[in-house]
Order: structure tokens, then C-alpha cells, then sequence
């Protein structure tokens, strides 16, 4: 009936238009020729589009990006990561910590040392001690060859085969407030080529710390309040910093055996069930710090432990 | 003469308004009540009986304290202006109105999700898009609302700044008091010059003569008088209207109604009552945003599902929901349209058309039917002398404005005569003080057809008052209606000759009456049959031209029966009537003006019927429509027909006629059908005689049939006609405060010329419109493919909202108002006009260009050459596409800050965060390359640009604008924390150079194409 026909507004002549043999106002041949002009017009798109692409892919190298000024200068991060700046969890209920130790066991596999067996691919640091930049040719100097990295031995850092097992609370029975161990892995972004360098003149209270070829770390409590509830912290590693020997980084191609220095930190007793902010940093000369990247040459984390 | 005004045409109204009352649906009983006959009735009582009623004094006037009385009970004695929409209200719909809405929902959502945000984290992400986006609504809600102001405040420089005075007696003394307090009652006294201040009852009057055009479009000055000569209130003598003009002469009056109780406010608020329907642009735009929102919220919503479908948590999706709405509505483009719409406004305010609303703009441009008043806009609205007969001869005088037409011999002897007596038999005079001027300028004091006459003599003779100035006047008979001649007594100019000339004018066959004899080439001769049949065929052709025909003749009195010192007794005839010299006969005209059949001639070949319209005889309304093209050459009317073939009128068959003339009284009594029968079937149309409210159902039959109508018009008369048309455009000089309230247009210089222009130029505004439009849709469309990438395959996001914005606000407007500017294409005047209901201003193959690439989503030259330059900077920046794909969890991960790139290197969060907005700002950069050939491509729908040329200088500047405008966009120091944009590499700039070109030459081809094969496959699917 027309009343029905016009109570759907003409929708159903539209996509079909039986007198007509039209499908949404277009014939057969009418679809036909306009997909096959489609399909012409974007095909040529698309050709331009890759052979565009192919283009830029061969004016890039393949050792080195064009450009680093983005990725300098270097962040420092920790594992396991923060959630929302937060490492929170409760000592009595393991699966609630869970997943940061397994995070940690997971990131520490590759330091394994079964895996740094290969005279080929690695050489051992002399001595366990921080030693000047190892240079192994620049990727420019047209020397492809792999360059071979230095072990680093996960026994080097007494406290690491223990890394994974459990934080657990110590001093049991202080009343009032109890403490825990932390451990936390730091370590400094990577960025090709680069060699941080020394700063000698940074302020006072790093003097002591100072080592030749060491760039120092050093964490303190964020908030002056909390000075007395973060207890002592331990570094693991070679020495409290990363060592220059292994800089610079020839990037995944030429450098895949590389390993990543690694200093934990170990809070021997922080007060628990309460928010303790601690913040850490790294001092370089070409290290920076930056008031919107919270990871640029230092880190805050806000712990929040529970008994 | 000889046709006297018949008087049934207003009896026609009367009924014509009873008809119509119950048609209007719920025009609430007072609106009925307007459209009843004009309740007055004080023309009928005697004077005394008036006073009673108004408790007033014939002499003394109302006392001071009945006066204020009175003005308290009736309020002041001023119309009360059309409801206007309070500015907060109007400020509002621009607000919330179109896209608004849309854009608000973003900025709520945005706000909501921030604010959730904000509560469940210390660090929130600092996204000030809802501030944007309230931003870019406000703004662009209060351009629209100033726009709207400035074209409003024209409006207001028309009310008359200096308050009306009146002089009214109270307490039997003369006031001037302003005309807003005169009160019913009031003794008023008015004089040449004065316009009336109410609705009076005369009392008595001194050779009063009011004009009435306004009221009723008759445009010969009436007079009044103290006795009623007619049922009716409009047409009897005694009653003069509020608003009229008294032309000359006195007159004292009672005041029977004030403010909106007059006639003339009867009609100004019938007229503001009257519903009209949305102008054409309105209904495009309206579409238009109909289609944009819908595909917006669809879009939206389908990838809000798609996203938390995908495992996105809702917050992200509404994240994504706001960046496929942003990305969809052009912003920019309410704007656009607004500035384009003033910028022709302005343009056609220079060729004096005046647009009072905006959207009016475009309206005429699609226009299908004009119907054209003749007084004042067709014709010159002055008589002038138009043909003239002597020795046995008819010569044409010269009718154009500039004096540039055809001449005829004047030096015949029969000539010098009859400038004698049409310069002698004649009370008008020229002005004082208007030596500068040309003759034809010059104001006169007299009636139309002597001051035509007067002006032809000066023109031709010269010095009209010298002359008289040697022929002293010793006596005189004005016209009067039973006599049907003037008359009077001069002396001669020669000195010695001491006889008396005697002059006469008047209605030709009453003037041959008086005459024995002719003068032919100087020389009297018998008036034989001959000589009588002769000037009988002038007369009827004359006649038949549709002009007023003055018979001439003279004598010279004989001096011994009239000899020097005679005294003349014009009231008891005591000298020669008789037996004088026919000298010949002159005929006037209001001529067409010059323009007007060029005018006419364009709008038929730019497919636009012209329909006369007029109050005035069907003859002289022919005579005009043939003058000026409105009947062309060759095109006969039924009656024509009939004659031709000599066969009665109602045997011819109606469709043979492609003419017709029309009569209002025929009109009243047509069916609907019948008259869209008329207005169907005949292509050339002339209504005469018609009332006000015919020409509102002559204009409502033409919305009928789908044309788009404008009238012109300048009386009060028309102005509910003006109202009811899609446009109505009223008389700058000669239309009425109530006219040009109710129109859209106003023609400064009365000109119909100028409408052809408005044509024109709205036109030519529709289709740049179009091309704004496309130019705005297609960078619009493939903002939206960098979010269903970001959503699909898990790149880091390749434009923000803000750069959208920046391209939709900043960098796309300029070019796209430059579009305005653009010379058109082809001859526009030369095409039918567009049919509302298939041409429209997005119709769907401009949706299907814009659109079609979302299909295949990314495959779009403007997101192709942005793409391009994303994956340039992120592969220059260590990341090459393939680690891009999928690599968007961590990189939007806060907590990840070691996120490794292709190179092995590791990246904080915020690192990279800059290296995406600098992305972001690459994308806007190559959009904006990619516009410049865009803006190119847009110029033109179907030439090339290599013929069309780039003399479009605001186009030029536009280009500079757009690209100085992104670059310091990109290196101003600060627009990384206030826009998140980023300085570029100059590498980076080229990378969308080479989409940009592609873009252009894929354009000229596909015009090649069209031009090469109209109508072919090409044209079908991709002519917008």
C-alpha cells in the first residue's frame, strides 16, 4: 500500500529499486564502473604512497637514526615499573607483590650467566671495577662487524640471586611501625653512541661517592618528613652508578650481545603502611633534568607498603 | 485620458480578505480581525457627531489634561515595532545552534573525562581540548552574533532619527508637539509637505491633495475635502491616512485612530504576523549539517563500540569518540559561510543593493520568478512626454534619463506652436534655486503631466518662464473634471500686435470639439473628415501605447472684438471658446527606465520569469511590458489573437498565447487551479490592477508551482507581499518605512537593473560556496583517518585534536573565504536557475568525493602526504613503520620510560610524547601543503586553472596566510606547552610536496575530462 511506502521515506526503493534494478541508486554496471575507478584510483594511492615510503626507507641508515636530539638525554627507569608512579603491595598477601617479582625475574633472565658463555660475543670486564669508555668503532667508520659486549654477570651483585625470591619484612616485632626490603633495578636509557661523561663538579654530599669512571647514583626520600622512615640503602652493582666501560651502545644491529649496566637498590627498612616518595638521580655532565619528563635523569616513585 | 479609475478593484479586496481569513490556520482571532475591512466609520458621521465621539472642539481642539487622558488610554501614536528577539536569545541559537551542539558534547565528554581522570590519578595528562573546543564555540558563536548585529544595524540608520512633529490646536491654541503624543481627538493641521501624523477626519480643506502610493500604489495625488463621497474609507475624500504625504494645500483634521490602530499600522502588523518559511541557504546549510552530524555520530559511535570492543577502557574510547567528532565537523565553515555571505553583501551594497538579512544574499541568486511593481522600478516614475502629433504626423520625443534618444525635427513651424501653447496652458513651475541642475532633474510644483510637459518645452524651447515672462497672462480656466481643459489668455509676444492669444489643453476630443480649424506645416486649415479620421488614428494609436494624450489648441482673438484692456471673466465665459486651431496632440508616459530591458533580457536568458505586477491599467501595464521586454516582440496575448484573426476572444485557444495580461478583477474570481493554470501555461504575465492581498496570492500561486520568488515593491501595499516572498526587495528612495521593514533587499537606487546584479552575484556566491565547501570538506574527511589507524593497528596518534582545530580554524579559513572572491566560471547569467530540490549545495557526489575515502580509509592525498611525513619523522627519530604497528600500548604507557625503537635506543615517555606531537604538527604542516593545491583545484569546477587564471588576489594572500600562519604555528617559542606543536625540520616541510602535485594534476585531469566530455561518465560521478 503507498501509505506504507511512504512511512519508511523511500529507504526501501532506495537500496533496492526493483523497476529500475538499482541497489542504493546505483545499476549493476553503474557499481561496477565506479568500484573499478576506486579501485584504479586508490591503487595508484597506494603505489605512490609505498614507493614514497621505499624512498625514505633508503635514504635512512641502518645503524644509526638520522636524528637523536629527541631521544638525549638519557632517562633513568626502574623495574619493576611503577603503576601510576606507585610500588604498592602487601607483605602478608604474595599476590599482591607477584607480579613485580615476576616482572624483575623476567627483565634479569637475559643477565642469566649461562647465557654469556660465547668467548665469541662476550669478554669479561677486568676486575669488577668502573674502567674509561670502550670504544669499538663508530657504525660510520664503515664496520659493520657485530661488536662484542661485556658480560655482566648476574653473581657479580651479591644481593641478585635473591632479587626474585621475596621481599620480606625484617625486624619483625619493632612495635609501632615495621620495615621491609625493596629491591629496585635502575637503570639508564639507552641512546646510541652516547658517552655520559663525567661531572666533577657536583655538589657536596655526592663527594664521598665519587669513583673514577662511575656516573654516580643517588636516591634520597622526596619529602623532607620522610627522612627518617626510608633506613638505609644499599647499592649492588659495580660500585653506586653505572661504569663508562660499557659506553657507548651500538644499537641492535651491531650490538646485540650488548648488556644494559644495572645498579639495585635495596631498601633495607622502609616504613610500612605508610606513602614514602623517593626519588633518584643520576649526575652527568650531558645528563639533564626537565620539570615535565619525570624520567629524564631521574625518577620519583612513591612507595606504599602494607604489613 | 478617457479611462477612468474603476473602483471595483477595492470592492474585490474586501472580499478577497473574507475568503482568505478562514485559509490561515491559527493566525489567532486578532490576525483575522486584520485582515477585515478597516473598521472605520467616522467618514460617514457629520462633523459634530466626530467631536462628540472624541469629546474634542472644532475650534478649541482637546483640552491639555483630555489630551493626556488620552495618551495614557492609548498609548503613544507610534507603531509598534515587529517583536523583536531579545539579544541574549539571539546570542544563544548562535551558540547552540548548527555544529555547536556536537562541539559542546565534545567539550562536556572531553571535560567528564578529564575530570575523571584528574580524580583517579595525581598527574593528570594536561589536555586542555574541552577548553579548546569551548573556546572555537564561543568565538565562533560570537562572530556569527556581531555578524548578524552589524547587518541589523543597517536596519536602524532607516528609522527616522528626527522625531515627527505635528501641529495640532489644544485649548484653542497652535502646538508643535512630537507626533508620537498626538491622541485621538486631536485637532490637527497639515500643509504641502507635512506627512500626515494619524489617521484624520478632514474638517475642512484649502485645495488639500494627499498621496496615497503608499497606502494603495496609486501614485496621482488625491484631494481631500471635508464631505464623504465614498462607502469606503480608503476611497472617500474625507479621511486622510497616517503616513501619507499632503503634497499641497491645507487641511484640518480630527484624529480618528493613532499608532497600530491606522490602516497603515493594520497592514504593518498584518505584515509582521505573516509566517515565512526558511530562506534556501538556510535549507542547504540546515542539510548539510544534518548530513555532517549524522555522519559524525555514527562514526562516533561506531568506533566508541569498535574501541571497547577492542579491550580500550571507556575512557579512552570516549577519548576517541571526541577525536572522530572533531574531526568530522568542519568548524570553521559556519563561519566561512557567514564571511563569504557578508563579503558579497558588502560587494552588492556597493552596486546599491542593500541585503538587511544575510542569507538573502543567496536567495536572489536562486530565484526563479520576479514579480515586479512597474511604478517607480520598471518605469522612471516621472511622466514624460512620449510621442507628440502634429502635421498629420506622430514624432517620437525623446524618453531615456540621459536625454541620448531620438530626436525629431523641430523646426516645423506647427512645432513652435504647440511648445507655445504646452508652455503657456500650463501651472507648473520649476523649483527656485535648482539653476545647476539638468532639466530633467529639477523638482517641479504642479501635477505630473504639466511638469512633463513643462520640462519637454525647456528642453526643447528653452527658458519656459522667459517665455511666459513675454506672454503675460491675463486670464485663466483651470482643469476641472466637467469642463475636461485648461485654458488661458495671453499676451503675444509681439510688441505691435495687440491681440490676445488664447490657449487650450485638454482632453483631445473635448479640445477638437472647440475647433474649426487645423494647423498643418504652419498653416490653418479646415478640420475636414479627412483631417478628423487622421487625428482620431493618432489618438487610438497613442492611446492604444498606453499613454495619457493631451489635445493642443490656440487662437488669436481677434483685436476689435477683444481689444487691448479686455477684461476676461473666466466665471461667466464672456470671450471665444469656440471655433480655435487645433494645433496638435502630446502624449505621456512614465517611461521604462533605461536598464530595465537589458535587465529583463537577462534574467529570461538566466531562465527567470518576470511577472508585472501593478496596481495600474492594463493598457499601460502592456504598453511597459512590451516597452521593456517583459512581453517580447512577437509574443501575443488571447485578446491579440482574437483581434488578429478577428474571431472573439473566447474561441482562441489559451495555450496559443504565451503572453497574457491579466486583470485583478479576472483575478478574484480564478479558482487555484485556474490560476496555476495561468501562471503555468504563460510565460509572459502581466497582472494590472491587482490589490494587495492578490499580490500575496499571486505570489503565494508562484511558491506553489516550486518557483523561488522575489517581489518588488515599494508601497505599504506590498509589503505583506514582500514578506511572503522567498525575497522580497523594497525601494531605497521612493519605497515606505513599512515596505522596506518587511523586505530582505532594499535597491537603493530603485533600480530593477540592480536586481539582475543581486542575481548575479547570488549566483556566484552559491557556486563559490561550493567550492569553500568542498575545498573545507576534503582536508576535513581525512582528519579522521589518522584515529581509525590510532584504533585499528596501533600506531601512536598521527594528528591531535588541537592540530585539527588548527587546520579547521586557523590555516583553512582565510583560503576558504578567498573563495568568495572568485570570478565565475562561465557566463552565470546565461544558465536556468538552480532547481531547489535537485542542485543542491552539498549534493551527494561532493559527499561521495569527500567521503568516498573513508572507504578505503587512509588512501586519501591530503592523509596520504601527513602520513608520509609521520613516518618520515618517526623513522628519521629511530622508529621505522614496521616497529610502529602495534606498538601503541607501551608507547602510550606513562610507566613504560624505556621504550626501545628500531635502533635498540630507549625512550621515556615524555621523549617520545614530543617526538608524536611534532608528528602531529608535520601532519598539519603537509595538510597545509597539500590545501595549497586543494585551494588551486577548488578555484575552478570545471575550467582549468590555466584558463581561469590566478587574478584572484585574497586567494594569493590566502596561500601566504595559511603557510605563515603553520609556520608560526610550529616555531613560535611557548606553542609547545600552549598547542603541543613543535618546530620542524626544514626537510620535513617537503615531505607532502610531491601529494600536493599529485592532487593537482589528478584534478586538471579529471576537469579535462568533464570539459572534454560533457555529460560523459566523469561529470556524473565526480561534478559537484
Amino acid at each position: 500500500p503507498p501509505a506504507n511506502k511512504d512511512s519508511d521515506g523511500g529507504w526501501r526503493t532506495f537500496v533496492w529499486n526493483s523497476e529500475k534494478k538499482e541497489f542504493l541508486g546505483r545499476t549493476g554496471s553503474s557499481w561496477l564502473k565506479i568500484f573499478l575507478f576506486y579501485v584504479i584510483f586508490y591503487g595508484c594511492l597506494a603505489g605512490i604512497f609505498i614507493g614514497t615510503i621505499q624512498a625514505l626507507l633508503l635514504t635512512l641508515s641502518n645503524y644509526k637514526p638520522t636524528y637523536q636530539d629527541r631521544v638525549a638525554p638519557p632517562g633513568l627507569s626502574h623495574t619493576p615499573r611503577s603503576e601510576k608512579s606507585e610500588i604498592a603491595f602487601s607483605l602478608s598477601d604474595a599476590s599482591s607483590y607477584k607480579k613485580y617479582t615476576d616482572a624483575m625475574t623476567k627483565f634479569l633472565k637475559k643477565y642469566d650467566d649461562d647465557k654469556q658463555t660465547d668467548q665469541m660475543k662476550f669478554e669479561d670486564c677486568g676486575g669488577n671495577v668502573p674502567e674509561n669508555y670502550k670504544d669499538r668503532g663508530a657504525p660510520e667508520d664503515n664496520n659493520p662487524g657485530q661488536r662484542i659486549g661485556w658480560r655482566l654477570k648476574r653473581s657479580l651483585v651479591g644481593v641478585w640471586p635473591r632479587l626474585g625470591n621475596r621481599s620480606k619484612a625484617s625486624t619483625p616485632g619493632k612495635r609501632g611501625s615495621s620495615l621491609a626490603h625493596v629491591v629496585t633495578l635502575l637503570r639508564m636509557s639507552l641512546s646510541l653512541c652516547f658517552q655520559p661523561p663525567m661531572n666533577n663538579s657536583v655538589e657536596e654530599f655526592l663527594l664521598p661517592k665519587l669513583k673514577p669512571n662511575l656516573i654516580p647514583i643517588f636516591c634520597k626520600n622526596k619529602r623532607e618528613e620522610d627522612a627518617d622512615k626510608i633506613g638505609e640503602i644499599k647499592f649492588f652493582g659495580l660500585g653506586e652508578g653505572f661504569p663508562l666501560q660499557y659506553y657507548p651502545y651500538y644499537g641492535k644491529l651491531l650490538h646485540p650481545q650488548y648488556l644494559q649496566p644495572l645498579v639495585a637498590i635495596q631498601f633495607n627498612n622502609l616504613t610500612l603502611n605508610e606513602e614514602l616518595r623517593i626519588e633518584c638521580k643520576v649526575f652527568g655532565e650531558n645528563i639533564g633534568y626537565s620539570e615535565k619528563d619525570r624520567y629524564q635523569g631521574r625518577f620519583d616513585v612513591k612507595f606504599n607498603i602494607a604489613s | 485620458m478617457g479611462y477612468g479609475r474603476s473602483d471595483s478593484y477595492r470592492v474585490a479586496t474586501t472580499q478577497d480578505k473574507d475568503d482568505r481569513s478562514p485559509k490561515k490556520k491559527k493566525g489567532a482571532k486578532d490576525m483575522d480581525d486584520l485582515k477585515k475591512e478597516v473598521p472605520i466609520t467616522e467618514h460617514k458621521m457629520s462633523i459634530e457627531e466626530v467631536c462628540r465621539k472624541y469629546q474634542t472642539d472644532i475650534v478649541q481642539g482637546l483640552t491639555n489634561a483630555k489630551a493626556a487622558e488620552y495618551l495614557i488610554r492609548d498609548g503613544p501614536n507610534a507603531l509598534t515595532p515587529p517583536p523583536t528577539t531579545p539579544e541574549w536569545v539571539k546570542f544563544c541559537r548562535q551558540l547552540f545552534g548548527g555544529f555547536s551542539v556536537l562541539l559542546w558534547t565534545g567539550a562536556i565528554l572531553c571535560f567528564l573525562a578529564y575530570a575523571i581522570q584528574a580524580a583517579t590519578e595525581d598527574d593528570p595528562a594536561g589536555d586542555n581540548v574541552s577548553i579548546v573546543l569551548t573556546a572555537v564555540v564561543v568565538i565562533t558563536g560570537c562572530f556569527s552574533y556581531f555578524q548578524e548585529a552589524k547587518s541589523s544595524k543597517i536596519m536602524e540608520s532607516f528609522k527616522n532619527m528626527v522625531p515627527q512633529q505635528a501641529l495640532v490646536i489644544r485649548e484653542g491654541e497652535k502646538v508643535q508637539i512630537n507626533a508620537e503624543e498626538v491622541v485621538g481627538g486631536d485637532l490637527v493641521e497639515v500643509k504641502g509637505g507635512d506627512r500626515i501624523p494619524a489617521d484624520i477626519r478632514v474638517v475642512s480643506a484649502h485645495g488639500c491633495k494627499v498621496d496615497n502610493s503608499s497606502l494603495t500604489g496609486e501614485s496621482e495625488p488625491q484631494s481631500r475635502s471635508p464631505d464623504c463621497t465614498h462607502d469606503n474609507p480608503l476611497e472617500t475624500r474625507n479621511i486622510a491616512f497616517f503616513s501619507t504625504n499632503c503634497v499641497e494645500g491645507t487641511a484640518r483634521g480630527i484624529v480618528i485612530c493613532t499608532g497600530d490602530n491606522t490602516v497603515m499600522g493594520r497592514i504593518a502588523t498584518l505584515t509582521s504576523g505573516l509566517e515565512t518559511g526558511k530562506t534556501p541557504i538556510a535549507k542547504e546549510i540546515e542539510h548539510f549539517i544534518h548530513i555532517i552530524t549524522g555522519v559524525a555520530v555514527f562514526l562516533g559511535l561506531t568506533f566508541f563500540i569498535l574501541a571497547i570492543v577492542l579491550g580500550y577502557s571507556w575512557l579512552e574510547a570516549v577519548i576517541f569518540l571526541i577525536g572522530i567528532i572533531v574531526a568530522n565537523v568542519p568548524e570553521g565553515l559556519l563561519a566561512t559561510v557567514t564571511v563569504c555571505l557578508t563579503l558579497t553583501a558588502k560587494r552588492m551594497a556597493k552596486k546599491n543593493c542593500l541585503v538587511k538579512n544575510l542569507e538573502a544574499v543567496e536567495t536572489l541568486g536562486s530565484t526563479s520568478t520576479i514579480c515586479s511593481d512597474k511604478t517607480g522600478t520598471l518605469t522612471q516614475n516621472r511622466m514624460t512626454v512620449a510621442h507628440m502629433w502634429f502635421d498629420n504626423q506622430i514624432h517620437e520625443a525623446d524618453t531615456t534619463e540621459d536625454q541620448s534618444g531620438a530626436s525629431f525635427d523641430k523646426s516645423s513651424i506647427t512645432w513652435i506652436s504647440l511648445a507655445r501653447v504646452a508652455a503657456l496652458c500650463n501651472r507648473a513651475q520649476f523649483k527656485a534655486g535648482q539653476d545647476q541642475l539638468p532639466i530633467l532633474k529639477r523638482d517641479v510644483a504642479g501635477d505630473a503631466s504639466e511638469s512633463a510637459l513643462l520640462k519637454c518645452i525647456e528642453l526643447s524651447c528653452g527658458s519656459v518662464r522667459a517665455m511666459r515672462d513675454r506672454n503675460k497672462k491675463v486670464a485663466e480656466i483651470p482643469f476641472n473634471s466637467t469642463n475636461k481643459y485648461q485654458l488661458s489668455v495671453h499676451e503675444t509676444e509681439d510688441l505691435n500686435d495687440n491681440r490676445y492669444l488664447l490657449v487650450m489643453k485638454g482632453a483631445p476630443e473635448r479640445v477638437l470639439e472647440c475647433c474649426s480649424t487645423i494647423l498643418v506645416q504652419g498653416k490653418e486649415q479646415p478640420l475636414d473628415e479627412e483631417l478628423k479620421e487622421a487625428f482620431q488614428n493618432a489618438y487610438m494609436e497613442l492611446g492604444g501605447l498606453g499613454e495619457r494624450v493631451l489635445g493642443f489648441c490656440h487662437v488669436l482673438l481677434p483685436e476689435d472684438q477683444y481689444p487691448k484692456g479686455f477684461a476676461f471673466d473666466t466665471d461667466d465665459v464672456n470671450f471665444q471658446t469656440k471655433d480655435l486651431c487645433f494645433v496638435g496632440l502630446m502624449s505621456m508616459i512614465d517611461p521604462p527606465r533605461a536598464a530595465v530591458p537589458d535587465a529583463v533580457g537577462k534574467c529570461r536568458s538566466a531562465g527567470i520569469k518576470v511577472i508585472m505586477v501593478t496596481g495600474d491599467h492594463p493598457i499601460t501595464a502592456k504598453a511597459i511590458a512590451k516597452g521593456v521586454g517583459i512581453i517580447s516582440e512577437g509574443n501575443e496575448t488571447v485578446e491579440d489573437i482574437a483581434a488578429r484573426l478577428n474571431i472573439p476572444v473566447s474561441q482562441v485557444n489559451p495555450r496559443d498565447a504565451k503572453a497574457c495580461v491579466c486583470h485583478g478583477t479576472d483575478l478574484k474570481d480564478l479558482s487555484q487551479d485556474q490560476m496555476d493554470d495561468i501562471l503555468r501555461n504563460h510565460t509572459e504575465i502581466v497582472f494590472a490592477r491587482t490589490s494587495p492581498q492578490q499580490k500575496l496570492i499571486i505570489v503565494e500561486g508562484c511558491q506553489r508551482l516550486g518557483a523561488i520568488v522575489a517581489v518588488t515593491g515599494d508601497g505599504v501595499n506590498d509589503s505583506p507581499a514582500l514578506k511572503k516572498a522567498d525575497i522580497g526587495v523594497a525601494m531605497g528612495i521612493s519605497g515606505s518605512d513599512v515596505s522596506k521593514q518587511a523586505a530582505d533587499m532594499i535597491l537603493l537606487d530603485d533600480n530593477f537593473a540592480s536586481i539582475v546584479t543581486g542575481v548575479e552575484e547570488g549566483r556566484l556566491i552559491f557556486d563559490n560556496l561550493k567550492k569553500s565547501i568542498a575545498y573545507t570538506l576534503t582536508s576535513n574527511i581525512p582528519e579522521i583517518t589518522p584515529f581509525l589507524l590510532f584504533i585499528i593497528v596501533n600506531i601512536p596518534l598521527p594528528l591531535g585534536t588541537i592540530t585539527i582545530l588548527c587546520i579547521d580554524l586557523g590555516t583553512d579559513m582565510v583560503p576558504a573565504i578567498s573563495l568568495a572572491y572568485e570570478a565565475a566560471e562561465s557566463d552565470i547569467m546565461k544558465r536556468q536557475p538552480r532547481n531547489p530540490f535537485r542542485d543542491k549545495l552539498v549534493n551527494e557526489r561532493l559527499i561521495s568525493i569527500a567521503y568516498g575515502q573513508i572507504v578505503i580509509v587512509c588512501l586519501n592525498p591530503h592523509a596520504l602526504g601527513g602520513f608520509f611525513a609521520y613516518f618520515v619523522i618517526l623513522a628519521e627519530n629511530g622508529f621505522l613503520p614496521t616497529t610502529l604497528v602495534g606498538i601503541r600500548l607501551n608507547w602510550d604507557d606513562r610507566s613504560c620510560n624505556d621504550l626501545e625503537d628500531t635502533y635498540g635506543q630507549q625512550w621515556t615517555y615524555e621523549q617520545r610524547k614530543i617526538v608524536e606531537f611534532t608528528c602531529h604538527t608535520a601532519f598539519f604542516v603537509s595538510i597545509v601543503v597539500v590545501q595549497w593545491a586543494d585551494v588551486i583545484i577548488c578555484k575552478t569546477r570545471r575550467n582549468s586553472v590555466f584558463q581561469q587564471g590566478m587574478r584572484n588576489k585574497i586567494l594569493i594572500f590566502g596561500l601566504f596566510e595559511e603557510t605563515a600562519l603553520a609556520a608560526f604555528l610550529s616555531y613560535c617559542p611557548g606553542m609547545d606547552v600552549a598547542l603541543r606543536m613543535y618546530p620542524l625540520k626544514p626537510s620535513w616541510w617537503f615531505c607532502a610536496f610531491p601529494y600536493s602535485f599529485l592532487i593537482f594534476v589528478y584534478d586538471e585531469v579529471r576537469k579535462l575530462l568533464i570539459r572534454r566530455n560533457p555529460g560523459g561518465w566523469v561529470e556524473r560521478e565526480t561534478y559537484y
